[in-house]
């Protein structure tokens, strides 16, 4: 028995020691340069400063918006590619000719890098030779050229848009495989009991895949929440600050400014909140519906 | 059976755990001469990547391979956005690495950290380092010591569109208010075509910190340039502020709405796409103006003037430096020296558009004649084009950029005012300087 305990152990060494080194040791480590001065161009004066790098956070103006904005970016992402996903799902659950070729079309946003997209559409919403504006003038829906990523009202609006964009295919994705999961015979039942689509689609179809609805949006949301790249290949968290999240306000900390341990503790904070939401989003929809995943 | 296979798991595992152990220790191993016989390997880093760039440099070290047979060059190219960091890493763990591209944004914080070696002793033995421009060394000079040879040097000039002005009947503009002027009356929103290549995104004080200077002119002390000569910053004056309403101006009636968020691509690709008349960029653009616009549609012109007939400009760069840690310096150095030498530095000048470093190439007819000559112009009248110090030597430099683009943002969307902008870039300066007395 003990010698099977050693072999088992052993066994596990490799695995724990990367494990250790690459997830466990950078992580100890950002927690203690929160409470560090730690900046890139002065390495040699490197310090414990308490809260100060948390006191500074929040009492900078931009935290403070990257805090609210990070709430819009994950709601009405969350929302809106939850809803197009789900239809797109629907829509595809059907047997159609080309239905694969379809498909492919419909995911492919999934397989581009969230920078590339920003870059894409940073061009795309250009106002002065962006398509967008050119589209919507020649069809007659504006008349002036409208700023999508330079005025503060629409920036966030349009950047939202894009990462809409970008992660419709992954519920699309999880929805339908879960979709095609579901037997048909629930459906026979429920067709001769007279019951109409809307009813099909509330009372077996949602309910039967309420357990991938719950494990898709709530690893969603984290990832939204956590995803720099889109806001920083789009607008840099521009103008004048009113695009940033707390991710790219905190990748923002490190490029511009090499100060790791403010990056540090605006990532501690963005941790204790995720950690909350999960505690939160758990209780409220009862865990064991959520799988195992 | 089992008992095989149960052994065979072991084993396996013990061989992972090892290699990974020794993967861990492993850097020891190749820090030395690694090969056999008297051959050096250098390894050497570049900092501002991109392929034609990459190509160029290979190319040169191959020929220095050539040229010394007992040196072997191990060349890392990190992609553009990541490369500093890399370096920076690789400094910090002390990989070896003994000759590295320095740029006038990192060499303070190398210096600083202690990464970089001084290489006065080595350039005193150099034969070509007479002919290095005053400017060239002064971007490589931290304090009194120079730590990196440049490998080419990035000025700004006026680049316009020379058949809007024509059509206009105006002549290129010579000072900011003209440049103003002009670029109001080529703008016109209707038909899609605006006066100034405006740059609020990233990189924006680069059209507000020269604005402000040139303002400023004779006020300004050229060594530590974001202070005057009585040691207030230039943020204080009230040229300063005539100098912001004058920005807010051209923004507001001469640029196209968009450019408040506007980065490099987009404000030269305004310019070639026929959107803007007026474009402030450095001589690394003009290959690609020279491929995506016809030719006479622009021309350059110097930089423009303050109110008092200045302009005040900094030569930005890169180039080679050796680690304080390597243990080739001499060999290092003179892959240093090839590559800074007149010949290798004139040819990459010229293929890559940049200034090269040495003064007896500005005889070359390339750069007599074309969009260069204008830079060599403006070296040409001292007086009027002023060359000053960029304040690198700061902790607070590299966010700077960060600093104005929000500000000066907030400024542009009306959410702040002229005043309350100039007194937070005061403060902002103010603050540096007691940071660095201490």
């Amino acid at each position: 028995m003990r010698k099977q305990r050693v072999f088992i152990l052993s066994g596990l060494i490799p695995a724990l020691l990367l494990v250790l080194a690459f997830t466990y040791y950078p992580f100890v480590k950002g927690i203690v340069m929160a409470f560090q001065e730690y900046k890139l161009f002065d390495l040699r004066s490197v310090h414990f400063v308490g809260l100060d790098n948390f006191k500074a956070a929040f009492n900078d103006p931009k935290f403070i918006m990257a805090l609210q904005n990070s709430g819009y970016w994950v709601f009405f992402s969350l929302i809106l590619q939850f809803l197009f996903g789900l239809t797109l799902a629907l829509l595809l659950k059907k047997q159609f000719r080309g239905r694969g070729v379809y498909q492919g079309f419909v995911f492919y946003s999934w397989a581009l890098s969230g920078f590339l997209i920003g870059m894409i559409w940073k061009w795309m919403f250009n106002s002065q030779i962006g398509v967008i504006n050119d589209i919507l003038l020649h069809l007659g829906l504006i008349h002036e050229r409208i700023g999508f990523l330079s005025d503060p009202k629409w920036a966030m609006i349009s950047v939202i848009i894009a990462n809409v964009w970008y992660g419709v295919a992954f519920f699309a994705i999880m929805l339908l495989a879960a979709l095609q999961s579901v037997p048909s015979e629930l459906y026979e039942a429920a067709v001769m009991d007279g019951a109409s689509s809307f009813r099909k689609l509330w009372n077996v179809t949602l309910p039967y895949i309420m357990p991938t609805i719950i494990a898709t949006t709530l690893l969603r949301a984290i990832w939204i929440f956590n995803d720099p790249t889109i806001i920083y290949g789009l607008t840099n968290g521009g103008p004048a600050g009113s695009t940033h999240i707390l991710s790219s306000l905190m990748l923002d900390k490190i490029i511009y400014g090499g100060d790791y341990g403010a990056a540090s503790a605006i990532g501690i904070i963005m941790i204790i909140i995720l950690l909350f939401y999960t505690i939160f989003f758990l209780s409220v929809t009862k865990a064991e519906k959520a799988g195992d995943f | 059976m089992i008992k095989r296979k149960k052994v065979l798991v072991s084993l396996l595992c013990a061989v992972v755990t090892v290699g990974l152990l020794a993967g861990c220790s492993g850097k020891n191993e190749n820090s030395g001469n690694s090969g056999s016989g008297d051959k050096v390997t250098l390894r050497m880093i570049e900092s501002l990547t991109s392929p034609k760039r990459t190509e160029l440099i290979q190319a040169m070290v191959t020929k220095f391979e050539a040229a010394n047979p007992n040196i072997k060059v191990e060349f890392i190219s990190p992609p553009f956005d990541q490369a500093d960091n890399k370096i920076r890493t690789m400094l910090g763990s002390d990989e070896q690495l003994d000759v590295l591209e320095v740029r006038d944004l990192t060499v303070a914080e190398f210096v600083n950290n202690g990464y970089v070696e001084p290489l006065n002793a080595y350039a005193d033995k150099w034969k070509d380092f007479a002919t290095v421009s005053a400017v060239s060394k002064s971007v490589g000079t931290v304090g009194d010591k120079l730590y990196f040879v440049p490998n080419g040097l990035y000025e700004r000039q006026m680049f316009y569109r020379a058949d809007w002005l024509k059509e206009a009947g105006l002549n290129p503009p010579t000072t900011w208010q003209e440049l103003y002027e002009t670029a109001k009356k080529l703008t016109d929103p209707a038909k899609n075509r605006f006066g100034f290549s405006f740059r609020g995104g990233a990189g924006s004080n680069g059209t507000t910190d020269a604005m402000i200077l040139a303002f400023n002119g004779d006020k300004v002390n050229l060594d530590d340039s974001m202070f005057t000569k009585d040691g207030a910053t230039i943020y204080s004056t009230p040229e300063a502020k005539a100098a912001m309403d004058l920005y807010l101006k051209l923004y507001k009636d001469a640029s196209p709405p968009d450019s408040i968020n506007w980065g490099f691509q987009e404000q030269v690709q305004a310019f070639t796409s026929g959107v803007t008349g007026i474009l402030l960029q450095d001589p690394d653009v003009i290959q690609s103006l020279q491929e995506k616009m016809a030719e006479g549609t622009w021309a350059t012109a110097p930089l423009v003037t303050g109110p008092t007939g200045k302009a005040l400009f900094a030569a930005g760069g890169a180039g080679w430096g050796i680690t304080s840690k390597s243990k080739h310096k001499e060999e290092a150095w003179k892959l240093v020296e090839f590559l800074s030498s007149p010949a290798e530095n004139t040819a990459f000048s010229k293929d890559y558009g940049l200034i090269p470093i040495h003064t007896s190439a500005t005889e070359d007819e390339f750069f007599k004649t074309g969009p260069y000559k204008t830079l060599i112009d403006m070296t040409d009248k001292p007086d009027t084009y002023v060359n000053y110090k960029p304040p690198f030597q700061y902790p607070g430099t590299g966010q700077w950029g960060q600093v104005t683009m929000e500000s000066g943002q907030s400024l542009l969307l009306n959410k702040s005012n002229v005043d309350d902008t100039l007194k937070k870039w005061d403060a902002y300066w103010a603050d540096q300087k007691t940071k660095l007395k201490k």
